[in-house]
């Protein structure tokens, strides 16, 4: 019983220090000067409007943000379903190698995919435009749509690609009827990991950016060396909210615990 | 990070696949899918092998070489044999250390919580995933905007401590004098900014959402039964947990650990806030050299051919000691 008790206790610890920095954070975006207090002096409302509307630099960023983050995730979705299908149907080794290597970026120090994004787009012309931003992301991201989608595929019942067989549908109207609606959920998760993930990364995009256009997190991280400000605050909550709404979308609509593999025998 | 250990995981227990012979039709696919992944995921990596072994010009950028000029000048520095420096020896020193303690104090942490959260239900465990989820997907930039506040002297920490008389308290015990040791406080009151106490803190608390992703698939497939047969033999719940649980996710745990290692190697931003320039990384050291004061971007590349080396090395030490361990 005792024991019991720990473990909650030792949850709701968890939580309080999970939650700590996003709580300050919160209240210092209510400050009323340009210092980050907490708690906030002189509360406003008037960092949102600054972020949200009024200062041109924020709002600019938040567009690039949003246009990276979803050109990047459909991207990484269209190159993660042929390689994970691959995969599924054939399991050859080139598949495996193929997603193997699909995932190293996302799986080594992103400075270092950074710098070599860098390089890259400077010998083919993108440094600096805001597709090339797109591209690196889609690429630095395709190991999480390659992930939910294997899972997806893995769900498939086999007794409905045998009933279809016997029935002598082709691989097309199999893939239509069965293997494409059965797998919907699993690869819109996928596109929301990639695209919540690309909505909060800076590294790579400061690398490809080349100060040509910068989003909202390289906005903060290049004016780092004058420390933060409340407006920043604002940016984080408002990031924050997103993530928070997708994933909890995703809970709604697929199998969230699944997508993190859980055992499927239990509930 | 764990795209392949996932995929592998689910493999294992997939059902044998429906083995049709591909389509001629579909055989386009698998040398478009080759191309497209070769250059996106695999030439930049190339580039920066290829470029480290280039010049640098002054005033002028770089050119192709093949010298080791840059590599030389990591470990003796860039005017030996006259002078020579461990500066860079030492930036790389800080990173592994850094890495190495973080994502320890992650996976030591978030292992006895993931165990918890895979006996809630279902529903519970789903809303506990959304907010470790929103929490993984935070930015660095965030998270050490809130813990620069949680450690800045005017309101974080310092700022309770005097408020509270807890630094008056800890003179008069005098342990105040053993945290100005530790580089914790100055003489009016305790300080976080710069130490790497805060560093590694804010490093662990970066990864250790990942910790308890990784860490929750191995976990939730841990057969309950296991554990009750154990409990109705006798054993304590410690000894459950020493004996039965801990030695079935030993992989797992190890191999989380080298993931957030490697993922941390390139911590940027919590390094610049939190840790005192003596002290910074190799990663910090990479931006200088590629688009900083320094500008040399072989250097750079050279450096971070050297952080992903020493990522391999771990990961292939790592992968001995567990093959060790499983042969025993």
């Amino acid at each position: 019983m005792t024991l019991r008790l720990l473990g909650h206790a030792f949850m709701a610890l968890a939580a309080v220090v999970l939650a700590l920095p996003i709580v300050v954070v919160s209240g210092a975006a209510l400050n009323g000067g340009r210092t980050m207090l907490f708690p906030p002096q002189d509360p406003t409302l008037a960092r949102f409007h600054e972020f949200f509307v009024s200062e041109s630099v924020w709002t600019t960023a938040l567009l690039n943000s949003v246009v990276v983050a979803l050109g990047a995730a459909a991207l990484a979705v269209l190159l993660a379903w042929p390689l994970a299908y691959l995969l599924w149907k054939t399991g050859s080794n080139l598949s495996k190698t193929l997603a193997a290597l699909g995932s190293m970026p996302f799986a080594l120090p992103p400075i270092v995919f950074g710098v070599g994004l860098g390089f890259f787009w400077a010998f083919l012309g993108g440094l600096g435009a805001l597709w090339a931003g797109i591209v690196s992301h889609a690429a630095l991201f395709l190991a999480l749509p390659l992930v939910t989608i294997s899972i997806g595929l893995q769900s498939i019942d086999r007794a409905h690609l045998d009933a279809a067989a016997t029935m002598g549908a082709t691989e097309g109207v199999t893939f239509r009827t069965i293997v494409l609606p059965q797998t919907i959920p699993y690869t819109v998760s996928g596109f929301f990991f990639a695209l919540v993930l690309s909505f909060n990364e800076f590294i790579v995009m400061f690398f490809v950016s080349a100060s040509a256009y910068s989003t909202v997190t390289l906005q903060i991280f290049n004016s780092l060396r004058n420390g933060y400000t409340p407006t920043m605050a604002v940016a984080a909550i408002a990031f924050i909210a997103v993530s928070v709404a997708v994933f909890l979308a995703v809970a709604r609509w697929g199998d969230l615990p699944r997508l993190m593999g859980a055992d499927q025998s239990r509930n | 990070m764990t795209a392949m250990d996932r995929i592998e995981a689910v493999e294992a227990d997939a059902p044998p696949r429906p083995s049709k012979p591909v389509q001629a039709r579909t055989s386009l696919l698998p040398g478009l899918l080759t191309a497209i992944i070769v250059l996106l995921c695999i030439t930049p990596f190339i580039l920066v092998l290829a470029i480290s072994f280039g010049q640098k010009i002054e005033g002028a950028g770089w050119v192709w070489s093949f010298t080791l000029e840059n590599y030389r000048r990591f470990f003796v520095g860039a005017n030996w044999p006259e002078t020579s420096t461990t500066l860079y020896l030492q930036q790389l020193w800080f990173s592994l250390k850094y890495a190495i303690v973080a994502s320890l104090l992650a996976v030591v942490t978030a292992l006895p919580f993931t165990y918890l959260l895979t006996r809630l239900s279902r529903k519970a465990q789903a809303r506990w995933l959304v907010f470790i989820l929103a929490s993984l997907s935070l930015s660095e930039v965030f998270v050490v905007m809130g813990w620069d506040i949680i450690f800045s002297a005017n309101s974080g920490i310092p700022a309770i401590f005097r408020a509270t008389g807890l630094t008056d308290w800890l003179k008069a015990v005098g342990w105040f004098d053993t945290l100005r040791e530790w580089g914790l406080a100055n003489p009016r009151n305790v300080k976080f900014k710069t130490s790497e106490f805060a560093t590694v803190l804010t490093m662990s608390y970066l990864v250790w959402p990942y910790a308890v992703i990784l860490l929750y698939p191995p976990l939730s497939r841990l057969d309950p039964s296991l554990t009750e047969a154990a409990r109705t033999m006798g054993a304590g719940p410690w000894t459950v947990a020493r004996t039965v649980i801990l030695p079935s996710v030993r992989l797992p745990l190890v191999g989380s650990v080298l993931l957030l290692f490697v993922f941390l190697l390139g911590t940027y931003v919590a390094v610049t806030v939190f840790a005192a320039p003596a002290q910074h990384t190799t990663a910090i050291s990479i931006y200088e050299s590629v688009r900083g004061a320094n500008l040399n971007a072989p250097f750079g590349a050279a450096q971070a051919v050297i952080l992903l080396v020493t990522a391999a090395v771990f990961l292939g030490l790592g992968q001995t000691l567990t093959r060790r361990a499983e042969a025993r």
